[in-house]
This record gives structure tokens, sequence and C-alpha cells, in this order.
């Protein structure tokens, strides 16, 4: 009887996950068409023929021929309009366009460039956690100077500019102590210094707010009643009351994955490592269209995706949240 | 709250402390907060050298008593560029955070107050804005409008905008449906009115916490931005231009990217600590 | 982007294309040139004997944007090209042209007709026999407009046609008499690739192009690196080469560090073995470390330079311009931004390129007094409250154009030339911009000083920076190669009498005079020539630096680890 109903619960709760899910990914996509419309009217707001841009930049010197080609060729002679409906009619079928400056389509380079990119902000992201936890499970609670400590050293990390850390992990690290490889995108050794860099201020963020939660956590009843049942300190920490301490922190992670990915572009430039985010600020400087806005919408779709698994995930740990938010 | 469950840019907003008395952290901040207000207001108080004179001979001296911090590439006085250069950084991060604030006004008045589709609008602009992350709304921005200091500012803002936006947006629906504004809109006070005397400020006062950290993070995300040779143009001592001109000699002479990038950190955390401490202050008082 | 060196990203506007006569290519000028170069510069040479197999980890600064060089044309691409393609004809360090690819070649009277008579043995590593057909079709596609070759298809704009005469002979046909056709012809932008791989899109032939040279191209890595293989059936090596057969290294890895103080650090700890554009800051660090050796040589060609825009005040009048220059203090700039390692260019020549002549090598000596005599002479007597001259109100502006990918160093150069020619009373207004908006700039003559270089191999380099037949736009993309907008028929009649003439004395006397009207009329504020600059650690042996351009050349080069 009872596992029956209990059975009933969790079906009604997953189909009110997978209804959030549909509603989201629906808005996901919708937000990405805007994203997509707003850089494409955007940039062709940016100074300077577009077409100089293709011809190999400032220097190319083409004829007028080669102009009138790379027009036709590119569609650039045709309205705004018209080049945004074409625009899209690619999009829809995954085609991007070439890259003016990589002579690649934009999907390849996309393809190219994004595993070293997830692999930089994952690590970034994991290790960023890691010290949360050790940071916060450890400290939390446990009399004013060792919690006052923590807390500035979470204050400090959060404060640390990623390009500022990055120059100085290199030059003690790397520079000095030779311990990491300098640059490179290859070996776990050549991503340690830029994962570092990215994650601990990040890990400051994350940690001042796991903290506070876990602090006003372990004043709640039901941890006192697991520790009247006997529960060892740390078990309490860990099974009870960081499952609810970190609500506030996984939410945070929607903002992390931003964070991440604005701090890859620098970290990637500082550690010379392949990546969407160097790859995005070359763009820029090339003012290769199609790859800069290729490049905003592949982050674009990650950050709205990584959302949506986020706030699903927040439902799943913390159920009362459905009825908020229903 | 359909399509909205983030409400945190700023995360360190949520922080609270139970503690109110001023501890030497919150002291120091201020301290140094007030030393970075008069550097800006009358640099020549702390720097007795030219931060722009060139002296050649004098270039890479390590840190020492004729110079704090050493010299740079050119024989400048770092210490005299970073005192100078507080000016046009801290100018940039109000500036920054100001514009921010302004445009995260009005967009959270009007989804606050629109009406429900007005507000379903601003929602997902908001969505939209978010999907960008900061630098990369910045270098888009920067990409359409060129480098430089006013270009630098509108970027650094309108990265920040939306997480303003969103908290405008909720501190309104908060703020409107309080008691003391029911009763103004009973006694018949004038909309406009209503909203510059009453709304407005309840709204507002728990984001001043907010905006004071949110100057050091302007500051930090401007600084990537010159580091990125984006921003204001040598030989101005901006912070991020300092930190981005000396990174090719860090293995040569550390000082011309350790400084710059020390006050950057320096006055990040004062705002944070100053930021959190007036928010005890305001929720002591308001509780 | 077509950029010329490691050190000026952003100034791509300098091509070097065009040379219609190139006459003898002037090699680079070895390390002795150097000021301070340190004792073992010029070749690597160690005196363990060459060990067959390994991978050397090459790294260089910049990525080029296509491998194949006959497309655009730019620095990096030559480099990687001389690992994997062979040129029709060699060149060894006294400028003599050798065989290579071909055996041997005869000149028509008139100059206009050259028979190549071509090696039979040779084929591509896509197993493309390398014959005539093979010359017409290298030829035929960097002339091709659609290639968009600005270097290799402007060295031979005189190119009509090729006759393949049976396989082994080639008959080109040129329009004008092209005495430095050969010489050309063994520079690496112009190495001849597998006719069947250039049937592909250009793209494709960007991303993996086709040579007969010692390496192959396997794999381009994006943003990282490009893998090069041995090329097993290799048997055909240059006579100038140090040994025959195979190379002896089994692999090489192409890295691209853009950070200058990574890619040395990198080289310190022995993550890669050769770097190029080693940074000036770190010579010192490089001749003390005794891991370390370090390959350097000059450019030939217009040294790094800010050139002045004569076509509007204040730069129209001479004397202001040399008051200008005058009052840089480049030598000041380049102990501290340089650390002294690169040498002052004080002429329109760098000293690498042959007819340099020393005499003028000083007209551009910093002197203050010098400067403030001239303003005064020329009307530039207020000052302002800043402290900037003034005459008839207006303040004594210039403004530099400058792109947004200007190393730092390079910004700091100009800093210092600020703040030292404000002393004289000239506001130097430094602007950053991207390129398409500079070359803009350009092409509108909106500017006072636009900083550039052209590195090539002879002296008639200046007929296009400074002849009037190039203050129009080359294409309607829009810029002009004479920057400075100077325009004397008499400096263009000497240049065409040099290019007239096979007397070396001669030539030697007309550039003379030409380099003494470019330093007379202070048309550029030269700063420091362009330099080739290795940092070799010790595992490896054997690199060296072809004659003409000065770029390296892995095929004798081999590592002990």
């Amino acid at each position: 009887m009872s596992a029956i109903t209990y059975s009933n619960a969790r079906h009604e709760r997953l189909a009110r996950l997978a209804r959030r899910a549909t509603w989201r990914l629906a808005g996901g996509v919708l937000v990405l068409w805007a994203v997509a419309t707003l850089t494409f009217f955007a940039l062709h707001l940016m100074p300077g023929d577009p077409v100089l841009a293709i011809l190999g930049g400032a220097s190319g010197n083409p004829t007028a021929e080669t102009i009138a080609q790379a027009t036709r060729e590119f569609g650039l002679d045709k309205p705004l309009a018209v080049q945004y409906a074409l625009y899209l009619g690619r999009l829809l079928q995954g085609d991007l366009g070439m890259s003016y400056s990589q002579h690649l389509p934009v999907t390849q380079v996309l393809a190219e460039q994004s595993w070293a990119t997830l692999q930089l902000t994952f690590s970034a992201l994991a290790l960023a956690w890691l010290l949360v936890l050790a940071l916060t499970v450890l400290t939390a609670g446990r009399g004013r100077w060792v919690s006052s400590l923590a807390s500035l050293a979470e204050t400090l990390a959060a404060a640390l500019p990623h390009f500022w850390l990055g120059i100085l992990l290199l030059a003690v690290f790397a520079f000095g102590l030779r311990w990491f490889p300098p640059a490179g995108s290859d070996g776990w050794r050549t991503l340690v210094l830029p994962a570092v860099a990215l994650a601990i201020p990040l890990a400051g963020f994350i940690a001042q707010v796991t903290r506070e939660s876990l602090e006003l956590t372990l004043e709640q009843p039901f941890v006192l009643t697991a520790r009247t049942r006997g529960l060892s300190d740390t078990a309490v920490r860990f099974k009870h009351a960081l499952r609810h301490a970190v609500l506030p922190g996984i939410s945070l992670s929607g903002w992390a994955i931003g964070a991440l990915i604005s701090g890859a572009v620098v970290i990637e430039v500082i550690f010379s490592r392949k990546g969407l985010g160097r790859q995005l600020y070359q763009a820029v400087q090339a003012q290769d269209l199609p790859l800069t806005i290729g490049i905003s919408l592949a982050v674009a779709a990650v950050y709205v995706l990584a959302n949506i698994v986020i706030d699903l995930l927040y439902l799943w740990i913390d159920p009362r949240q459905q009825g908020k938010t229903a | 709250m359909s399509e909205l469950t983030f409400e945190t840019t700023l995360p360190a907003v949520r922080v609270q402390r139970t503690a109110s008395r001023l501890r030497p952290g919150p002291l120091l901040a201020v301290t140094f907060l007030a030393f970075l207000i008069i550097a800006a207001l009358a640099p020549q108080l702390f720097a007795h050298s030219d931060p722009l004179a060139i002296v050649p001979h004098d270039a890479f001296h390590p840190p020492g008593w004729a110079h704090w911090f050493g010299t740079d590439q050119s024989g400048r006085d770092i210490f005299s560029r970073v005192i100078y250069g507080t000016r046009q950084s801290l100018f940039i991060g109000l500036a920054a955070t100001a514009l921010a604030m302004g445009i995260a006004i009005v967009l959270g008045l009007l989804g606050g107050l629109g009406g429900a589709y007005l507000d379903r609008g601003v929602g997902w602009l908001l969505e939209i804005l978010f999907a960008f992350p900061s630098l990369v709304l910045a270098l888009l921005f920067v990409a359409i409008f060129g480098s430089g200091v006013g270009p630098l500012i509108v970027a650094t803002g309108l990265g920040g905008a939306p997480g303003y936006a969103r908290m405008v947006r909720g501190q309104v629906l908060a703020v409107r449906n309080a008691g003391y504004i029911e009763a103004a809109v009973a006694l018949g006070h004038p909309t406009r009115r209503i909203i510059l005397r009453q709304l407005l400020p309840n709204a507002m006062r728990p984001l001043i916490v907010t905006l004071t950290m949110g100057v050091g993070q302007a500051i930090v995300w401007a600084s990537a931005l010159s580091f990125l040779g984006l921003g204001a143009p040598p030989p101005a001592p901006e912070w991020g231009t300092m930190l981005s001109m000396g990174r090719d000699f860090v293995a040569n002479a550390w000082w011309l990217t350790f400084f710059p990038g020390l006050f950057i950190v320096l006055t990040t955390l004062s705002t944070t600590v100053a930021g959190r401490y007036l928010q005890q202050r305001l929720e002591g008082r308001l509780s | 982007m077509l950029e010329r060196s490691p050190h000026l990203r952003s100034q791509g506007r300098r091509s070097r294309s065009l040379l219609k006569r190139t006459p003898l290519i002037g090699f680079a000028a070895l390390c002795s040139l150097l000021v301070g170069c340190g004792p073992d510069t010029s070749t690597v040479a160690r005196s363990d004997k060459p060990v067959s197999g390994g991978t050397l980890v090459y790294a260089t600064d910049r990525e080029p944007t296509c491998l194949d060089p006959h497309v655009s044309g730019d620095m990096p691409q030559v480099f990687i090209g001389q690992q994997y393609l062979d040129s029709l004809v060699s060149m060894d360090e006294q400028g003599q042209i050798g065989p290579w690819l071909a055996k041997g070649w005869e000149v028509s009277a008139d100059g206009l007709v050259y028979t190549f008579h071509l090696r039979n043995d040779v084929h591509f590593t896509d197993g493309t026999p390398f014959n005539a057909a093979a010359v017409k079709a290298n030829l035929d596609h960097m002339a091709n407009p659609k290639t968009q070759s600005s270097t290799a298809g402007g060295y031979i704009r005189q190119y009509r046609s090729t006759e393949v005469l049976d396989d082994y002979t080639a008959v080109v046909h040129l329009a004008t008499p092209y005495a430095a056709f050969l010489e050309v012809l063994a520079q690496g932008f112009l190495g001849i690739e597998s006719p069947t791989a250039l049937l592909r899109s250009r793209d494709q032939n960007c991303e993996s192009p086709v040579g007969s040279g010692p390496f192959k191209i396997v794999k381009w890595d994006r943003q990282s690196q490009v893998e090069l293989v041995r090329n097993p059936d290799y048997n055909w090596a240059p006579p100038t080469a140090r040994h025959q057969g195979p190379a002896w290294l089994e692999r090489i890895v192409w890295k691209f560090i853009q950070e200058p103080s990574v890619r040395f650090a990198s080289l310190q700890a022995g993550e890669v073995d050769v770097i190029e554009a080693l940074p000036p800051e770190s010579h010192e660090a490089a001749r003390r470390n005794p891991d370390l050796t370090m390959l350097v040589a000059l450019r030939p060609g217009n040294p790094t330079n800010g050139t002045l825009n004569i076509t509007r005040a204040p730069f129209d009048n001479l004397k202001v311009r040399e008051a200008f220059v005058r009052s840089a203090d480049v030598e000041g700039a380049l102990k501290s931004v340089y650390f002294n390692e690169f040498p002052r260019a004080g002429g329109a020549l760098s000293s690498a390129t042959r007819f340099y002549s020393p005499d003028f090598e000083h007209a551009q000596d910093y002197d203050q007094g010098r400067a403030a005599q001239l303003l005064d002479e020329s009307g530039w007597t207020g000052r302002d409250a800043e402290g900037y001259r003034t005459r008839d109100g207006k303040r004594l502006q210039v403004h530099v154009v400058i792109g947004n990918r200007t190393p730092p160093s390079e910004l700091t150069l100009w800093e210092q030339v600020q703040a030292t020619t404000r002393k004289a009373g000239f506001e130097l207004l430094v602007e950053q911009m991207s390129d398409v908006q500079a070359t803009q700039r350009q092409a509108d003559w909106d500017y006072d000083i636009r900083v550039g270089y052209w590195n090539t191999n002879s002296a008639d380099v200046l007929r296009i920076v400074f002849g009037s037949e190039f203050v129009q736009p080359a294409g309607v993309g829009g810029y002009h190669q004479n920057t400075a907008g100077f325009s004397s028929p008499q400096f263009d009649a000497i240049n065409q009498q040099a290019l007239a003439t096979q007397d070396p004395e001669q030539r030697r006397a007309l550039y003379y005079q030409t380099q003494q009207i470019a330093s007379q009329q202070y048309l550029q504020l030269t700063t420091y020539p362009q330099s080739s600059r290795l940092g070799i650690y010790k595992t490896t042996q054997g690199v060296r630096l072809e004659p003409s351009l000065a770029v390296t050349y892995l095929y004798d080069a081999w590592v002990n680890k």
C-alpha cells in the first residue's frame, strides 16, 4: 500500500520534472534564436567592410574582381533582411558558415576547439567544488578563529582576478619552480595551472555562499536530531547538512558556467592554450563575423543547457522548490 | 518565476553575518577605500613623481627605497603610476556600475510595474542577456564599437546590467505589495511620486550593498578587457593596461605586473568586506 | 592578415611583393652585426655526429592562416614552407644561385625566356612526379589572382606563361626582362607544390599542402600545432645542404605559443627544442644559460619605422619632419624596451641589405637642440599652457595610427617617442584601432605616422616605399605602399636606372643616391632592423637559417635525446 503511494508520488514528481524540462528547453531554443538574431544584427554594425576581412584583412589588398567575387560568394550583396533569412535557414541546417580568418567551416572550428575549453572549464568547476567542500565542511561552525580565517581565505580568493592569478601561477610554478609546463593543450600537466587559476576565484564565490548556508543548516533541528542519534560530527556534516547546504552553491553553478567561460578567454590567452575563448578573442580582433557569431551561439547554448540541467538538478535535490516555482 | 531561478549574479549578497561590531577587517577595508578615494582626487599627496615621465636608463629597477614598487620598461615609477591610475580605474568601476544600475532600474521597473506582458518581455530580455557571459558580451561590444575607455565602461556596464536588473525587479515586486505603497495608492498620490519617493528608495536600499561590491567586480572585468588590450590605451596608468603592458616581462621583472594586480585585488577585497559590513549594519537597523 | 614579422603583428600593410626586378639577392647578415650577440651564434656547431630519428619540437609566435605560402604570403607561412617544399633553384650564403629541382637553365639574350632543365628523379609526397607540367602548374597558381598571392604572385608579375617543351624541360616566358627571377625562385614563398594537390580548392590546399621536401605535413591542429614527418624518399637536397638523403629528424612538432615569456620559458624547461622570435628581454638569460644557444640574423629590407605622411601638415614641412625625428630618443627606447639587443637603424635600408651604405646611420641621431631650432625656424614658435608648440593658435599635433594587435613592446617604444618628442613641443597622439579601421585611415591618408617595415632582399625596396608609382593604391583594398606620399621624378629616375643595369658598382652608386635622398627628406623615423632570432636547446644541433630570407631550415638538424 505504502509502496504504491510512494511510486505514484515518484511518478508524479518525474512527470512534473519532464514537463518543466520541456518548457525550459523550448524557452532555451527561443533564447538561442534571440541570441543569434541579436549577434547577427549587432555585428553588421561593425565598422569596416566585411569583404575586406574575408579577403585577408587589412593587407590582403585584393583586386576589384576578387572583392566582387567574395561579395557574391558570401551573399553580402543581398539586402540585410535576405542575408538574415539565409543565415537563419543555414543555421537550422546546422551550417554556421565559413570562418573568414580560418578558411574553415565554423562548425569545424567549434568541433576542434570546444573540447579543450570544456576540459578546462569542467576541471576548473570540479576543482572549485572540491576546494569548496574541503574548506567549508571542515571549517564551518568550528569556532570564531577557524571560521574567520577560512572566510578571509574565501573572500580573498573571490577577489583574485583570473588574469593576475594566471600570471602569478605561471611565474611561480612554470617559470620559477618548473613543476608544470608553461604552455600547451596536451596532457593533464598542461591543464593544472590554467584550471587552478580558474578554480580559485570561483571556489571563493561558491564557498562564501555554501559556508553561510552550511552554518545555518548546522543549527537546524534535524541536525541536532542526527547528532543525538549518535552520528559522528563528520558524518552529520557530510550526510545530512551538506545536502541542504549545497543548494545555493548549485544554483550558483549556472552563474559559474558564464564566469568560467569569461575566465577561459583570458586564461587561454595567458597559457597559450587552444580553445573557444582564445578563438573568440582572435575572431573579434580579426573581425571574423561568422566565427564570432558561431562561438557566441555555442557559448550561449552551453549556458542555456547548463542552466536547464542545474534547474532540474535543483528541483531534484530539493522538491520543495517545485511548489514554489510551478 | 517560470523562467527565472538563478537570481544570483553577485553571490556575495546572500552572505549574511550576525556580528556587526567594527572589526579589524572592515576597518582596514574602509581605510583602504578612503585612501583610494583620496588618491583618486589628489594623487600628488602620495606619489611624488610624474606617472608619465620617461627615464629610459632607469628602466626595470626592482622595488627599493628610491622606487617602492620599482620602475617599468620606460623607467617610470610604478608606485606613482598605480596611485595616479586609481582615478581612472575607480572611475571606470564606478561609471560601469552606475550604468549597469541605470539600465537595471529601467528594466526592473518596467518588469516589476509594467504588467504581466511587459514583465515577461523583460524576463526574456534578461534571459537572453544572461546567455552571454560578461566577457563575451563585452568582447562583442568592443568588436562593434572599438576599444577605449568609453566602450570599456559601456561594455563592462552592459555585462553587469542583467544581474542587477533581476535583483531590482525582484525588489520592486516585493516592495510593490508592501503596506505603505498600498496606503499611498489609497491616499491617491500620483504614481510618479509613489515610484520616486516610496517604491524606488525602498527597493534600492538592499541593493546599495550589492552596488558597493559591484564596483570591485566592475574594476576586475574592466581590467580583464584592458589586459586583453581592449581598454584604456597606453600610456594611461590604468591598472589593467599596466598589467597588459608588463606581462611580457613577467620572467624578468615581476613587479611590473604584481603591483597593479595587487591594487585590483585589494580594491575588490575592500569593496567586498566594506559592502558586507554595510549590509550587516543595514540589516541590523532594519530588523 | 598578412603580417611580416613576429614583432609587429599589426602592421600588415607592408607586403613583400611587387619586386619588379630584384637585383642579386642580398643575404642576411649574421650575428656579428648585432650588438651584443653571444659567441656561438652563426650555426650551432657541436662536434657530435648527426643522429637519425627523434622528434624536434619547434615553437613560434604566430600561426599562419594558410600553410600554402603561395596564398597571401606571410612570414609564418614561409617558415613552415621551407620544411616541406623544395624550390626550383637554390641560393648559397654568398648569394650565388645553384641547382635544386632544376639541374640547369639558360636565359635568352633579351632576358625574356628562361629554359629550365629539370631533375627526373623527384616526386612529391603524394606520389605525383615532378616535371615541367608541375612547374607550369605552380607558376600559374602563383600568378592566378584567385590564389590571392601577394608575395609569390607579386614577385613574378612579369610572368607570362610556361611552355612544356618535354617532360623535363620547362620554358618560362616573361613580359619584361627581370634579372632577379632566379633569385626570387630560390625563396620558400615560391616553393614547388604537387600539381595534383593544387587542383583542390584553395582552402583544402591551405589545410594540407603537398610538396617534395624533406618533411611532409600530416596534421594541422589549429591554435596548437602542425605535425610534420620525415619524407623517407627524400634524395634531392640542394647543394647548400650539409647532407644528402632523408632528413635526420623523424618528426617535427611545430607549435604556436604566442606569449613571448611563455615561449621562452618552454625553451628553458626543455619542453620545446627550438623557439623562433626569441624575445629580446630574454636574450641575456639565453646567453647566460649553458643549455641554450642563440641563432640571430638581421633581415634585409626597410627596417621597422614610423613613416611620416608628407601630404599634409605638419609633416609637409621638411624642417618639422627632421625636428620630429631628431626629438625622438630611439636609442634610449631601444635600450630600455629591447635591452639593447636591437641595433638602431638610422637609414632607410637594413644593414643586411645589399648596397646598404652606413653613411646615413647618424642622420636621425637624438638632438633636442637641433629639433628646437628647426621648429623655431619653421614658425612653430608659440607654446600653449600644456607646453606644446603652436603656430597661428594651432597645436603641433601628430597622429600615429596603430593596429590593436601591436605587441606591448612596440607600443612602449612609441610611448617613449611620445614622451621625448613632447619635450620638443610635439603632441603625439597614439591611436590604436582594429586593422580594418587602420587600413581605412591609411587609404584616406588620415594619419601623420604609420608604423611598419618591409622585409625583402633588395635595395629596390626603396622604390616601393618611396616611389611615386606606389602613391596610388595597388589594389582596391585601399592602401598605397608609399605611405609617406613622397613623389619625386628624380628619385624615380635613379631607381629605374638601377633596375636597368647589371653592373654592381653602378648599382651601388645609384642605390647610394636613393638612400641619400630618403635620408635627407626625413621620410621615416627608422627604429631597428627586423631579425630572425632562434633559441636552441642543448638537445638540438644543426639548425640553420636559410640565407636569403633568414628562415629556419631543419633539414640538417638532429636531436640527441
